[in-house]
């Protein structure tokens, strides 16, 4: 900016404009003769408070504009209530029209002046020579996915703001919430005078450290509770004897997400924040995450996992959905959410099987196994029965024995999961199928035959066994078997190829000029965004994580990973990410809607249903499959 | 902008400009049935080495053009003039153009010559308008022995013709220009000083067309108009 005001070559005002400028992006990113470029070939209008700016009866869009001054409001005619709504307000600094100039056809929104307002803007070709020879200017204006997909989080979350009222993030970095000073004492201090402490401070617990600042436990007024009702201790009892060893910490960069996932994972309320020499800085309580709000994820997860009846499981799915919409509200992307919904999945299908081995054990240890999107974390409220055992043949049994006595339990509990909500996997890929209930031996010759006798029906059902996860029981001998999957693949260069062949089935649905290409069931104009939107990253992505030894089923942290193994351009993949994150938080938005009225979930959708933003970004959000696709076609030359 | 300065600059001394007298520069155009939104007007600022027509200097003009009623900045003019034997340690804290600048300025009788093609005879508006005009007819005059009347609006009239009721607190640029909100980027530049009128003048302009007004002579008549209501109010 100092720069800007230093060149005396250039005349004041021509000076005055790029400064201005510079304060807004995406100018703030752009090269000066760039800036100067725009401010030359400007033009300053003069609206008045309610004159019209810019209205589709003006035709083919020929300015780009910026708000000097005042606010622009955009107006569309809602024909079914027969009212005008107000759909964006553009205030100070910010461009207009973004879709209309690019797609060179007319406004479809009447664009007005609120208060005296001043609008910069430029031609068509001053706007056309700016994209072409600005970089900051065209990933702003055409690549769309990153700067619009801020917009697009933005309104998917005011949406479900509507009811919530917050601008609580989940993102927000822990030192934010970790301010505060905790309470500490020495392990050796009586319980008495702890409380004492915790109640001068007026908090509800104390962390224990040692000489060098580490926390090596917690005391909290349930474990209080505890003590006294279980006549564990008295109040002169040194607190080492009550604490509540090794408490969870992190470090003061994690963000209030992962903070909240670790207490629902593991049912507890308090987090020590700690640097990166495991010195304690801080403390946050889950009241501290969410007071303000009435998200009650770790409640829930806690509720759950303690649940004493199949019908309490049942009951408290709904409050599933109420969180997704809370959590949409309070700025989770929807990697965390799908996340975040696996993790209160897990939770249930957990209690599920302790439930049933409370009642009829059956007596033999085993692994549950997930497979498909539970596997690779990723589900949505949408969501089938994808399972499996792995067990361990006890001395003196044979397999077929195990299964006679799993078997039953298996079946009793896929149909407890489907009362909770868990669809019946209509391929039976399921735990109770004698041929997915199988001991480690099994499973290692299944998939054997599996990677070296390559059907076409077998890679239909690599996007399900190869994204496998365990969710109850010992996991060691699941990660040995993957081990010998992944080394197997990773030496089978045919195996591969027709995978990659394979995922190339599914092809993102645009025609040859970009427009939507539509699921021909004759009726509706339907996108069917899980098999045409999210498969084609799924699937591409899988083929890379396994041929390059990735054992993480999770595609985005699988595209991670990819990135550090250097297989994957860093740019590439945020680009990737971003597009199948925005089309799965389309899909999950448009399930809470089809909840909100009763009907049944399905992944399709009209795109007329959509606004032109989300339109345009999900068609550049396909184009982006297509991109990870052309790099598969050309590592695997298909 | 100034590349284009240069240009004709560069084309003069070699000579050839020779027939660009002041008699051949454009004719002075008047207030006629120029549809206001179509027309071309300049809206000028300069500045001086002091408030005293018969003493005080020019030292820099800024100005720029309204077309079609938008403020186009590839058309606009923001000048130096170079006249080192001024003393302008007077003003020099209100304009901030120091002696350095100054010599570093354009020869006076070019940027004159420039300024009257680039104005091309346009109507030009000016805040106070006593005091600009009078200070470049006496410049035009005695360098370059230049005579003709421009037509002449002042933008402190302009205002309170069609903004009557508006609470300003004062007659001033600053008053105007804080009533409508607006950001002057360099106050008492010359050239930011012509934008921030201009800008005025543009909020004017859209209310003149609400009002019916449709050509340059209706905006002229009702400005004398105006001058003679006050008068009366005055008598």
């Amino acid at each position: 900016m100092a720069a800007a005001n230093q060149d005396n070559s250039r005349p004041q005002n021509t000076r005055s404009i790029m400064v201005f400028l510079q304060a807004h992006a995406p100018f703030s990113s752009m090269d000066e003769d760039h800036l100067a470029h725009f401010a030359e070939h400007a033009t300053l209008r003069f609206y008045a408070d309610g004159d019209v700016v810019l209205s589709p009866e003006d035709g083919v869009v020929n300015r780009f504009y910026v708000v000097k001054q005042g606010r622009i409001r955009g107006e569309r005619h809602n024909e079914k209530a027969d009212k005008t709504e107000t759909t964006f307000e553009i205030s100070r600094g910010e461009c207009f029209p973004l879709a209309a100039i690019i797609g060179e056809r007319p406004t479809r929104t009447l664009h007005r002046a609120v208060g005296d307002t001043f609008c910069l803007s430029i031609e068509q070709d001053a706007f056309v020579t700016l994209i072409s020879e600005s970089e900051p200017f065209r990933d702003f204006c055409m690549r769309g996915v990153s700067s619009l997909l801020d917009q697009v989080n933005q309104r998917i979350q005011t949406g479900a703001m509507a009811s919530m009222s917050s601008s609580f993030s989940l993102s927000t970095p822990l030192e934010r919430y970790a301010l505060r000073n905790p309470i500490v004492c020495s392990p050796d201090l009586p319980v008495r005078k702890a409380v004492a402490r915790m109640h001068e401070n007026n908090v509800g617990s104390i962390v224990i450290t040692d000489e060098s600042r580490h926390p090596i436990g917690i005391f909290t007024l349930r474990d209080l509770r505890t003590m006294i009702a279980k006549d564990t201790g008295t109040l002169d009892t040194p607190v080492r004897q009550l604490m509540t060893r090794d408490p969870r910490s992190l470090t003061a960069q994690a963000d209030a997400f992962e903070a909240a996932m670790l207490m629902a994972e593991n049912h507890f309320a308090h987090l020590c924040v700690v640097d990166e020499e495991n010195r304690l800085i801080g403390m946050v309580s889950e009241s501290d995450l969410f007071s303000l709000q009435r998200v009650d994820l770790v409640n829930l997860a806690r509720t759950i996992s303690t649940a004493t009846h199949l019908r309490t499981l049942v009951s408290l799915r709904t409050d599933v959905s109420r969180l997704v919409d809370a959590m949409l509200a309070h700025g989770a992307d929807s990697g965390q959410i799908v996340k975040m919904i696996t993790t209160l999945n897990d939770v249930t299908v957990r209690r599920v099987l302790e439930l049933n081995i409370k009642k009829n054990d059956p007596g033999i240890p085993f692994t549950w196994l997930t497979f498909g999107s539970e596997g690779r974390q990723e589900q949505t409220l949408l969501t089938d029965q994808d399972n499996g055992i792995l067990f361990q043949t006890p001395e003196g049994m044979t397999e077929d024995q195990v299964r006679e006595k799993l078997l039953p339990f298996a079946r009793t509990v896929n149909d407890e999961l489907a009362d909770c909500g868990f669809t019946l996997c209509k391929g039976n890929i399921m735990a109770s199928n004698p041929k997915l209930c199988l001991s480690d031996r099994e499973w290692d010759d299944w998939f054997i035959r599996f990677i070296d006798a390559s059907t076409p029906q077998n890679l239909v059902y690599s996007s399900i066994f190869l994204d496998m996860r365990a969710v109850f029981g010992p996991t060691d001998s699941l990660h040995e078997l993957l081990e010998k999957v992944l080394t197997r693949i990773r030496k089978n260069a045919l195996f591969q190829k027709m995978l990659a062949g394979n995922a190339l089935q599914r092809k993102p649905p645009l025609t040859m000029f970009r427009n939507f290409r539509y699921v021909s069931d004759g009726k509706k104009r339907n996108l069917d965004l899980k098999r045409q939107g999210l498969a084609p990253f799924v699937e591409a992505v899988r083929v890379f994580a396994l041929a390059n030894g990735v054992e993480n089923a999770n595609t985005l942290e699988r595209m991670d990973e990819l990135v550090r193994k250097g297989v994957f351009d860093a740019k590439d993949a945020n680009a990737w990410k971003d597009a199948y994150s925005l089309i799965q938080a389309i899909r999950m938005r448009a399930h809470q809607e089809m909840l909100e009225r009763g009907e049944e979930l399905t992944n399709y959708i009209d795109p007329d249903d959509l606004n032109q933003l989300d339109r345009r970004i999900l068609r550049e959000s396909f184009r982006q499959a297509q991109r990870l696709q052309q790099k598969l076609e050309v590592t695997y030359q298909l | 902008m100034l590349e284009q300065i240069r240009q004709w600059i560069e084309r003069r001394r070699k000579g050839r400009t020779g027939n660009i007298a002041p008699e051949n520069t454009p004719t002075p155009k008047t207030a006629g049935d120029q549809l206001l939104s179509e027309c071309r007007l300049i809206v000028l600022d300069l500045e001086t080495t002091g408030l005293n027509a018969s003493k005080d200097e020019v030292i820099a003009v800024g100005a720029v053009a309204i077309t079609g009623g938008a403020i186009d900045l590839s058309d606009q003019f923001d000048l130096i003039l170079k006249r080192p034997e001024l003393d302008i340690t007077q003003t020099v804290l209100i304009h901030g153009i120091g002696p350095e600048a100054l010599t570093r300025g354009h020869e006076l009788e070019d940027a004159l010559l420039f300024l009257l093609e680039w104005m091309n005879g346009d109507p030009i508006l000016a805040y106070h308008t006593a005091f600009d005009q009078k200070f470049l007819e006496k410049t035009l005059k005695a360098e370059l022995g230049y005579t003709r009347n421009h037509t002449w609006m002042d933008v402190a009239e302009l205002l309170p013709a069609f903004f009557p009721d508006a609470q300003t607190g004062g007659k001033g640029l600053d008053h105007w220009a804080d009533h409508f909100g607006l950001e002057v980027s360099a106050r008492h530049h010359a050239a930011s000083d012509a934008l921030a009128t201009a800008e005025l003048t543009l909020i004017a302009l859209n209310k003149a067309r609400k009002n019916g007004l449709k050509t340059l002579r209706e905006l002229h008549d009702k400005l004398r108009y105006q001058r003679r209501l006050k008068n009366m109010h005055r008598m």
